[in-house]
C-alpha cells in the first residue's frame, strides 16, 4: 500500500511546486517553489536506484539557485 | 509508460507554456520558469534508465544557467 501511495504523493508535491513556480510573481517565491519541485524529483531518482545521479542533482540545484540569486541581489534600476 | 514518464511530459508542456508567456514579462521570470521543462526532461530521461544522459544533462543545465545569468547581466547593464 505504501509503495502505491508514495509516487502519488510525490506527484502531488511536484505539481504543487510547478504551479507555485509558474504563478507566483516575486522571484524569491519562485525559487522557493523550485525547491519544492526538486524535493519531489529527488525521491523519484532514489526510487529507481541511481544514487550517483541523486548526489549530482542535490549538489547542482543549490548552485543553480545561487547563480540566480547573484542576478537578483544587484540593485535594480 | 510509468508515472515518471507521464509526470515528466506534463511538466515539460506546462513549463513550456509558463516560459513562453511569463506573468511579469521580464528575463528573470523566464529564466526561473525555464527550470520547469528542464526538470520534466530529467524525469523523462529517468523513466528510460539513461544514467549517462542524466549526468550530462544535469551538468550542462547548470552551465547553461550560468551563461544565461551572465547574458542577462550584460543586457540589463546595457539598457
Amino acid at each position: 500500500m505504501i509503495e502505491t501511495m508514495i509516487p502519488l504523493l510525490l506527484t502531488a508535491l511536484i505539481f504543487l511546486g510547478a504551479l507555485s513556480t509558474a504563478f507566483w510573481k516575486s522571484p524569491f517565491d519562485k525559487l522557493i517553489g523550485l525547491s519544492i519541485l526538486s524535493a519531489g524529483i529527488i525521491p523519484f531518482i532514489i526510487m529507481r536506484g541511481y544514487l550517483d545521479v541523486a548526489i549530482i542533482v542535490a549538489l547542482v540545484i543549490p548552485v543553480t539557485t545561487i547563480f540566480i540569486l547573484f542576478l537578483l541581489g544587484r540593485p535594480r534600476t | 509508460m510509468n508515472i515518471e514518464f507521464i509526470v515528466g511530459f506534463s511538466l515539460i508542456i506546462f513549463g513550456t507554456f509558463a516560459t513562453a508567456w511569463p506573468r511579469p514579462k521580464n528575463y528573470i521570470t523566464r529564466l526561473i520558469n525555464l527550470e520547469l521543462p528542464a526538470f520534466g526532461l530529467l524525469l523523462v530521461l529517468l523513466s528510460f534508465d539513461e544514467t549517462i544522459a542524466l549526468l550530462t544533462f544535469i551538468a550542462v543545465a547548470a552551465i547553461t544557467t550560468f551563461v544565461f545569468v551572465r547574458v542577462i547581466e550584460k543586457k540589463e547593464a546595457a539598457e
